[in-house]
């Protein structure tokens, strides 16, 4: 056995732990629950677990994704490497991203509630009511006396009963359990928040009226590789906090299908529970929590959009039939939850709120982006669009609706792409080539004078369709342009440079290679081809959309003129996109807040059709024509043009 | 009424292709129905029929047949003097088998030489096959294009891998045509013809090879393919799938099992030759009938038998 110390750049404490000869560095850092990205789960082809040895001897072979370089330096692919003595490990901060960037947003400019407020316009308009029956109530009680003694369950629903109209009075063992030192804690002063219905009033929790939190709720969309979540108060309706973080399953596998077959291995039901509710739930929760100045427990209603195998890992239940022909999931939707029974991080009597899936691979966050969306209360057609690790669509108006589901891997948010990030602070959002020089103008998110980390989703995007416009790569994704800023490693693979490793945050060059752009050429290929096979099945053509809805973390916004080019959306009127962000957690925070928009989401999903493409038979010929910039068949993208 | 059959001629057509120079050069595509319609119209040029000459020689022909038909002969020139005397010829094909790194692994320039041999033994066009070693294809089609400038040969083929560099030499630098190799994919084929044109080769100068198989080993995808890419070229005047195809069917039939096993291995299967002639001539007849526009075959037999076929179809 060899010692192995893990030591991390961003300055969490190191970790040690023992090995064995033949166990590779990145198995090693799993048992040990160190997070080593390995989209690829440790075939040695994503080359994103790149780790750097600072001492000991270590045995593997140099890939191709590590400079010579960077490997004189002591930089190796974790999976493909080795110990052969005691090692010190240096593990990079962009490799271990996923687990340790969970970011709040800056709610105080306004424009990230901007789409959560104007959901709620819009629903109110559309006849959705924003009501809810949650309701906090200070109670004042008698202390009890020789003479006065009513047990203390009697004396808290007769105060109830005086401050509410509620005849009736439910108590839960949880509250029960505690009742008596928090009766008396509080000098019987207390802040009592529960659901009042049909002249019931249900206690969810009880506190001391002096440290008495609002009534908070939380909306988590759970995405395959990203996870995103607002804290709002439940009577207001304001936001609270806002966070994100990536999803700590993805070291399990970036699609749903690894991380179905992670989950049949041994133990596998209980680790990508753990990775979710554990390692990126409780940290995400709790940092927001702390933003907000509220304690977790404070979270009485939780709403939750994820797609079918988000929620059967989360939940812990056996996600294989969903894998398995003929692909049958546990449940579409399951009421009953409470955030206890998964220890979710929440009041443990918070009712968890699941959005519905509507087929094995069209799930909860698309019946919710569908809600925000609100295609379901117009004439015309419209079609709304989730650009995840699953590409999800939704086509129809008032009279029906049909979605459909294709895997787009994680590109779009900056899954499996060399220097790909999330919309984070540093991701480069933004991107202009000029013609001539092909030096690119950078629009990174963050402060002014951030330096670049990464490029995430919409940052691709830019690259690949400018590269295009300006004739660097052919229709293929490869370089065909000379320059100086297009470089060539030793086994002949291209890459363009957008900022030196001096001009970086990271001091590591960052740049799209010809591996990155056929990635990401394949996810826009599955986009398309869904679009055209769902539009060409119901026998409607592009032409017939009205609105089409882009949904999806790809970052601020997406450059619609960019997306068209490269062949990713069709080439229609560009008036008729909008770009509607984080939709499915939009929704989620529409229902956690409303009874009526829950209501409204079980409708959509019970009257939405699933169409299946992996048994089209035309859908494999369609996704080859669309693995091209910007289409085999040129006709259909008459102004993408090259200059 | 008597029956009148409807004419489908179509507007468009496929690309004509010219191989080859002087009296025996020979012109693929052109026409403008489906494949063997003589009746909707004149098929302006027949499927033509090239002869496979290894580069290894006289050593791999073992067939009775094969080695009755060149017999005497010293070098793989006299080989080609010999095939061009076969009725029905109207190429020869020289296929670089030896030229693979894991095999022979002849030099480039020791290619080169023979390329020039068999072209001056000749005055038929000349068609180079390659080793499908991508890196020492793309080399030798380089060099043997520089050094049979101006002769006009096909070199087959560029692929996905190579085609920036064996379309730059051989297409532009020393106006050969270029073959287009694709894996049973219209839309594959589709996408290299694009990035050929785009690079600057004349389409006019581009035959498809769109990938092929034996007779029962996956031959239904080619079918399709071909059917298909037929249809896009004539009914839909896809101008970038009108280029004509060239299947080479020897290098895939003479290594499938039926043509592979001896008979001595496997006595109930009767004669080895015969088996492989009959495995060749299906498929060779198959690609035709699918709209092929040239074939590459190897055994003086099956070339003898298909050449009556077009005969008699034409």
């Amino acid at each position: 056995m060899y010692q192995i110390t893990f030591q991390f750049e961003n300055g969490a404490n190191p970790v040690e732990t023992a090995a064995a000869p033949d166990t590779t560095v990145l198995e090693a850092a799993r048992a040990a629950n160190v997070a080593i990205d390995a989209p690829c789960s440790g075939n040695g082809s994503c080359g994103k677990c790149r780790v750097k040895i600072l001492s000991g001897q270590v045995e593997g072979l140099q890939t191709g994704h590590i400079s010579d370089e960077d490997y004189a330096d002591g930089w190796r692919l974790s999976c493909c490497t080795k110990p052969l003595s005691d090692l010190t490990v240096l593990v990079p901060d962009i490799a271990s991203a996923y687990q340790s960037r969970m970011k709040t947003a800056d709610l105080s400019s306004g424009e990230e509630m901007a789409i959560f407020h104007k959901l709620e316009e819009e629903l109110k308009a559309s006849g959705i009511g924003f009501g809810n029956d949650f309701i906090q109530c200070r109670v004042r009680m008698d202390a009890p006396t020789l003479d006065d003694t009513m047990p203390d369950t009697e004396r808290l629903c007769l105060g109830i009963r005086s401050v509410s109209d509620c005849q009736q009075v439910r108590l839960p063992y949880f509250v029960v359990k505690k009742l008596a030192t928090v009766l008396r804690e509080a000098d019987f002063d207390l802040m009592v928040s529960g659901e009042r219905k049909d002249g019931v009033f249900s206690v969810l929790d009880i506190a001391p009226a002096a440290d008495a939190a609002p009534l908070c709720g939380c909306a988590i969309d759970i995405g395959t590789t990203t996870v995103s979540a607002v804290l709002m108060d439940l009577q207001t309706g304001a936001l609270l906090a806002k966070g994100s973080g990536g999803n700590g399953q993805i070291r399990y596998g970036a699609d749903v299908i690894n991380r179905i077959v992670e989950q049949c291995k041994p133990g596998g039901v209980k680790r990508l529970q753990q990775a979710i509710i554990q390692q990126t739930l409780v940290p995400l929760v709790a940092v927001m929590c702390q933003s907000a100045g509220i304690p977790v427990h404070s979270i009485l209603r939780v709403c939750i959009a994820g797609n079918t195998t988000m929620n059967h890992l989360l939940l812990g239940v056996n996600a294989n039939p969903v894998r398995m022909e003929p692909y049958i999931p546990t449940f579409y939707a399951w009421d009953g939850l409470r955030a206890g029974e998964i220890g979710l991080p929440a009041n443990p009597n918070a009712r968890v709120i699941l959005s519905p899936n509507i087929g094995s691979y069209v799930g909860g966050d698309i019946t919710a982006g569908a809600l925000t969306s609100r295609i379901w209360d117009k004439d015309e057609f419209s079609l709304f669009i989730d650009l995840g690790t699953n590409g999800e669509l939704v086509f129809g108006n008032r009279e029906f609706m049909m979605s459909c589901a294709c895997s787009a891997g994680p590109a779009f948010e900056g899954g499996d792409i060399s220097c790909g990030m999330r919309a984070t602070d540093g991701a480069v959002e933004g991107v202009h080539i000029d013609k001539d020089t092909l030096k690119p103008s950078l629009t990174i998110v963050g402060a002014a004078g951030q330096k670049p980390v990464g490029i995430c989703g919409s940052g691709i995007i830019d690259v690949i369709a400018e590269l295009f416009r300006t004739s660097a790569i052919s229709a293929k994704g490869r370089f065909i342009r000379e320059n100086p800023r297009i470089v060539y490693d030793k086994h002949g693979m291209g890459r363009y440079v957008l900022a030196a490793s001096d001009q970086s945050e990271t001091g590591r060059e960052i740049s799209i290679t010809e591996v990155d752009i056929e990635c990401f050429i394949r996810a826009k290929g599955a986009i398309f081809s869904a679009i055209n096979i769902m539009l060409s099945s119901l026998d409607f053509s592009v032409s017939d959309i009205s609105h089409i809805y882009v949904a999806g973390g790809i970052g601020s916004g997406i450059n619609i003129e960019n997306a068209v080019r490269i062949g990713m959306f069709p080439d229609v009127d560009r008036s008729v996109f909008e770009y509607i962000g984080n939709s499915s957690l939009a929704g989620a925070y529409a229902m956690a807040l409303s009874d009526e928009a829950e209501q409204k989401v079980d409708e959509l999903a019970a009257n939405m059709t699933y169409l299946e493409l992996s048994t089209n038979p035309r859908y494999m010929e369609e996704f080859m024509a669309a693995c091209f910039l910007p289409h085999t068949n040129r006709e259909l993208f008459p102004s993408s043009v090259q200059e | 009424m008597p029956f009148v059959p409807k004419k489908q001629v179509f507007n468009a057509h496929i690309n004509e292709v010219v191989l080859g120079v002087g009296d025996k050069a020979t012109a693929i595509g052109g026409q403008n129905v489906l494949p063997f319609h003589t009746f909707d119209a004149e098929i302006k040029n027949a499927p033509k029929i090239g002869a496979e000459l290894t580069d290894l020689g006289m050593a791999e022909y073992v067939m009775p047949g094969e080695k009755a038909f060149y017999e005497g002969c010293q070098t793989v020139a006299d080989m080609a003097k010999r095939a061009e005397t076969l009725e029905g010829v109207s190429f020869l094909c020289l296929h670089f088998e030896g030229a693979d790194p894991n095999g022979a692994n002849k030099s480039v320039d020791e290619c080169v030489k023979l390329a020039k041999e068999v072209s001056d033994a000749t005055s038929l066009p000349l068609v180079v096959m390659g080793c499908k070693n991508i890196e020492k294809d793309t080399e030798l089609f380089n060099k043997i294009a520089e050094a049979l400038a101006g002769k006009n040969i096909l070199v087959l083929s560029a692929r996905d891998e190579n085609y920036k560099t064996v379309g730059a030499s051989a297409g532009l630098a020393y106006n050969q045509k270029v073959g287009a190799e694709s894996a049973v994919d219209i839309n594959l084929a589709k996408q290299l013809n694009t990035v050929m044109t785009q690079l600057g080769v004349n389409a006019q100068s581009i035959v498809m090879n769109i990938g092929s198989a034996a007779a029962g080993y996956g031959y239904e995808y080619v079918a399709s393919t071909l059917d298909r890419v037929k249809d896009a070229a004539l009914k839909q005047a896809d101008t970038m799938l009108q280029m004509p195809i060239m299947t080479p069917v020897s290098s895939d039939t003479w290594g499938v099992k039926e043509a592979v096993m001896s008979e001595a291995e496997m006595p109930e299967w009767g004669s080895q030759e015969e088996r492989g002639v009959e495995m060749e001539v299906a498929t060779a007849a198959a690609v035709l009938a699918g709209g092929s526009d040239a074939v590459i075959l190897r055994h003086p037999e099956s070339i003898r038998t298909i050449h009556k076929m077009i005969q008699a179809l034409m």
